[in-house]
């Protein structure tokens, strides 16, 4: 496991090749909604598992979230986690109405559609750019405690690993204060993975 | 406000509050002892250190977690036959799960249950299973447990 001794420019190709997927991601999700979505550069980090939830916001923050399973070549989640504000706004937007009410079945799985998307062109541009199979799974998507919506995953990742190579990309949509979350989780092999296509390339 | 992380625990002696946010599939388990008014919690996340790869961590586990928890009890004075147990989580998020694990919740809810009975700790309430969150607060005042939740309220044990 290389996980530890990622050097500089590992770290920052990593970074921008991430950066890459969500800008292509976020671009989907604003022409879906016809507003622009500013997107901050996702910061890189390698954590362990049990402290994911206090580094995507607190694992008590109420929000909306969708997550869906990484796999073929490599292994990993996606989650976009959204606050109730910001689920709203997007619901209101593509629905064309005022009064959203996000707990209703067909706002849920618009909330879900819209990170299915997202994660769709994240992980395909991932795909293309790295020349690896990558699959998604269906969306499991919910509104809830953030620590409780992703307990399991972490969970399931425990089983394996200490430690996660985690990107957390907050967006903001426009006109709206309320942010959102794109949290990006790998295991150690999966980055060992992506690095050695990172070093053929270079 | 003492806050448990997920995969860690906390013992407490009164005035103090001892809470774990967001419990979804792991479980908490509260620990009180009334007559020395020492409470702990751990925040589990699964059954057994049997088969983990990592074992270095014994809050992570339902079978190293609650008897390091009842230890570190022990140490702060509690006296073991007075401890009593409150647990709450283990839910089931999702109502499908895309690699076919288990449910993991119920799981630990039943792991749980099992250590407690060997250690001959008495569950005197238990809000478990269900698919939503829980936070929980343990007031070491007088062992009164808050569970907390997004949509479903709040229930005092």
């Amino acid at each position: 496991m290389r996980m530890e001794e990622l050097n500089e420019l590992e770290a920052s190709a990593l970074r921008e090749i991430v950066n890459i997927g969500v800008g292509n991601a976020v671009t989907s999700l604003s022409k879906m909604i016809g507003k622009q979505i500013k997107i901050e550069v996702p910061e890189l980090k390698i954590e362990r598992i049990e402290k994911v939830p206090e580094i995507a916001g607190g694992a008590d923050t109420v929000v909306s979230g969708v997550i869906m399973h990484v796999d073929g070549d490599i292994n990993g989640y996606i989650m976009m986690l959204l606050s109730k504000e910001t689920a709203e706004a997007i619901c209101a937007t593509i629905s064309g109405e005022e009064e959203v009410d996000i707990f209703n079945e067909l706002n849920q799985s618009m909330i879900e559609e819209v990170g299915h998307i997202l994660a769709g062109s994240y992980v395909s541009s991932l795909s293309e750019f790295l020349g690896l199979e990558l699959r998604i799974s269906p969306p499991m998507q919910t509104f809830d405690m953030l620590g409780a919506i992703m307990d399991h995953i972490l969970i399931e990742m425990s089983r394996n690993v200490e430690s996660t190579l985690l990107f957390d990309t907050f967006f903001t949509l426009e006109g709206h204060r309320m942010e959102g979350i794109l949290l990006t989780l790998f295991d150690p092999e999966s980055m060992d993975k992506i690095l050695n296509r990172i070093s053929e390339m270079v | 406000m003492i806050i448990v992380g997920m995969a860690d625990s906390a013992v407490a002696k009164n005035p103090a509050k001892i809470t774990t946010l967001g419990l979804g599939s792991c479980v908490g388990i509260a620990l009180y002892d009334k007559r020395s008014c020492v409470g702990g919690m751990v925040h589990i996340m699964l059954p057994s250190v049997e088969n983990a790869r990592s074992k270095d961590n014994a809050a992570k586990f339902a079978d190293t977690g609650i008897p390091h928890l009842l230890d570190c009890m022990l140490a702060e004075g509690a006296s073991k036959s007075a401890i009593k147990a409150k647990i709450a989580g283990g839910a089931r998020m999702f109502s499908f799960n895309s690699n076919a694990q288990l449910n993991i919740g119920e799981r630990n809810v039943v792991a749980t249950k099992e250590v407690l009975r060997k250690l001959r700790i008495p569950i005197i309430a238990e809000d478990t299973g269900a698919n939503y969150g829980r936070t929980i607060v343990l007031d070491t005042e007088n062992g009164k447990l808050t569970v907390k939740s997004a949509l479903k309220g709040e229930k005092i044990y």
